[in-house]
């Protein structure tokens, strides 16, 4: 990774950076407007959703985390919101994603790959005075597949990572 | 229940069913936590959590904070997380490594692991006062008892009470196991401590731990999820992940099937839904349990296959995948689950790395099983709040119940381990005998 110095001016050109911005903004639209099955074809086949339970955590496979979502976790997950019987979504939650201060920290060409760290809000809404708000950054390593950039993993860090939490229905 | 009757805690349990102020009285609350949580053996932490001199994990039982410590001597003490001098916590939450001196941050008194006092500034300030460096009200003060059974430390606040060993009575066999199933004799917490807020009573959860006749009514959505995932995107393949989610869905003849053991104290467990799936982990996890206990006794160990063990009130063990969920009650509404990971020592890093897919996918926050459970708990807090109707039933099964000795059997679906705790709650709250009624009668 860069170091914050090296950071000081974009590493990508405006047209690029651009084009990162906008994916991130269609990410959190597909997310805000329930398309999930959409969202999660933005993933590679062995892309991976992450939200660490530590700040600085490194090891998603030998510690705990929040979530660690494969393919088929997250297709449970998409697929469990739909499902008739899902009590926890009566009514359904309502989110909101807003993604700022994207910085390219790496980016190679020819293998097609970048990282884009962000920071996020999100607020969740789901009945009477219970307005949730999550708070945090976000890694996106990526890659170029044909003319789509594609998630290998999405890791979302929140700022309250340690603390109680209730449940995480949506994705962050 | 009127305020006048002074005997209006008994009047809440009756042999099937509970007054609702159970859940839902602050009375009963503030009474549980001096009655219950100052009586019972809570469960504290676990000894690899503070492995060295100068490691402490700081904790609440019921309404106290308290710190688990290790001394230079190697011993481990439950303090009260205080300052004797202004009352100000030593410790915040959580873990600390290495350090073999509390200091306040108020006024800087120091304390040995074992909460003796080692020094206060300004000494001179308190010549010729009644202040005595060596007086135990200036140190910081221990917990009632303290027991290790096996690496888990449990205290009690209370003088009064049975030993660890008895207050565990059948369900042992289900810590035993726990340490057993490590080739190397061995477990270690690892891996991190996950922790859900449940917006209901604590009651609430351990109801239903051994609650089965839940799953197939709560669970639909997660187990239908996973079905539908495995027949669309795995051709029918039932890989671990999803397995631990479709099991839910067991046709009501397996509910049935299933064996229901409950003790005194209020402990009890069910026999297993979900199993180690077949396969190359599996096989190398068994053969090295085998060289190391002997296949006879190895067989013993992984065919004792239980689902969650209830170590009433403060402690669920899975025996199988090796979690510990911790109940910590808040308020009376509200509940925290921490829950611990275990590493069994002398088994793989493939292995380790499954019992953190069981944590990550069945206990943690995200979890899309749990999240519909977390919600019935609130829902029937809610309700319980209503004054729709006062009682809440318990009566499947009763009458069914099997008598053994110090234990008792029921048919799968029974809700005995809920009335057996509620044998036990009278018992802290009122002071009615302990012990379970046997097949011999009376003990």
């Amino acid at each position: 990774m860069l170091t914050s110095a090296q950071l000081d001016k974009p590493i990508v050109d405006s047209d690029l950076q651009r084009e990162i911005e906008h994916f991130l903004s269609y990410e959190a639209h597909l997310l805000d407007t329930n398309q999930l099955e959409a969202w999660d074809s933005l993933f590679t086949e062995d892309g991976m959703y992450w939200i660490p339970l530590e700040h600085g955590q490194e090891d998603p496979v030998g510690m705990v985390s929040i979530a660690y979502e494969d393919a088929i976790l997250r297709d449970v997950r998409i697929r469990r919101l739909a499902e008739r019987h899902a009590w926890s979504q009566q009514p359904p939650t309502i989110s909101t994603h807003q993604v700022t201060n994207a910085i390219v920290t790496a980016h190679d060409p020819t293998a097609g790959t970048l990282t884009v760290r962000s920071r996020f809000q999100v607020v969740e809404w789901r009945k009477r005075n219970f307005l949730r708000h999550l708070a945090g950054g976000y890694v996106h390593d990526l890659i170029k597949i044909g003319e789509q950039w594609r998630i290998k993993l999405k890791r979302v860090d929140l700022v309250n990572c340690d603390g109680v939490h209730d449940n995480f229905e949506l994705f962050v | 229940m009127a305020e006048a009757d002074p005997n209006w805690v008994e009047r809440l349990v009756e042999p099937a069913r509970v007054h609702k102020a159970v859940y839902t009285d602050q009375r009963v609350y503030d009474l549980e936590m001096e009655r219950i949580f100052g009586q019972a053996w809570v469960f504290v932490g676990h000894e690899s959590q503070v492995k060295e001199h100068g490691d402490c994990w700081s904790t609440m039982i019921g309404k106290e904070p308290v710190v688990m410590t290790r001394d230079s001597k190697g011993d481990i003490h439950v303090l009260y997380n205080r300052c004797p001098h202004k009352g100000a916590k030593l410790t915040a939450e959580g873990c600390t490594k290495h350090k073999p001196m509390f200091r306040c941050p108020y006024h800087a008194w120091m304390f040995r692991m074992d909460g003796s006092l080692v020094s206060v500034p300004h000494r001179h300030g308190y010549d010729g006062t009644s202040f005595d460096p060596d007086d135990p009200q200036f140190s910081m003060t221990p917990v009632a008892r303290v027991e290790n059974y096996r690496g888990f430390v449990f205290c009690s606040l209370s003088e009064e009470g049975p030993d660890l060993k008895t207050f565990l009575g059948g369900a042992i066999t289900s810590m035993d196991n726990f340490v057993d199933r490590a080739p190397d004799g061995e477990i270690e917490v690892a891996g991190g401590v996950q922790r859900v807020m449940q917006r209901s009573n604590w009651k609430i959860f351990f109801e239903n731990l051994n609650d089965t006749g839940h799953p197939i009514a709560t669970h639909e959505s997660s187990f239908l999820a996973a079905r539908k995932t495995s027949k669309h995107k795995l051709g029918g393949e039932v890989p671990f992940q999803l397995h631990i989610i479709e099991g839910n869905g067991e046709a009501p003849e397996f509910w049935e099937s299933l064996d229901l053991r409950a003790f005194d104290y209020g402990h009890s467990f069910m026999t297993a839904i979900f199993h180690a799936p077949k396969g190359k982990i599996s096989e190398d996890y068994k053969a090295a349990l085998d060289t190391a206990k002997g296949k006879e006794e190895a067989d013993r160990i992984v065919s004792m296959n239980r689902h969650n063990t209830i170590i009433y009130p403060s402690c669920s063990p899975h025996t199988g995948f090796h979690q510990l969920r911790v109940i910590r009650p808040i308020s009376i509404n509200r509940t925290m689950v921490e829950i611990f990971t275990f590493n069994l020592k002398g088994t793989s890093e493939e292995y380790w790395q499954r019992t953190i897919t069981y944590s990550n996918i069945v206990n943690s926050p995200s979890s899309t099983v749990m999240v519909d459970d977390v919600e019935v708990y609130e829902r029937c807090q809610e309700g319980m709040e209503s004054d729709g109707m006062d009682w809440i039933s318990q009566h499947r099964g009763e009458g069914r119940d099997n008598l053994l000795d110090r234990e008792i059997q029921s048919e799968g679906i029974s809700e005995m381990p809920i009335r057996n705790q509620f044998r036990a709650w009278s018992h802290y709250m009122l002071g009615t005998p302990a012990s379970i009624p046997t097949g011999g009668g009376d003990s």
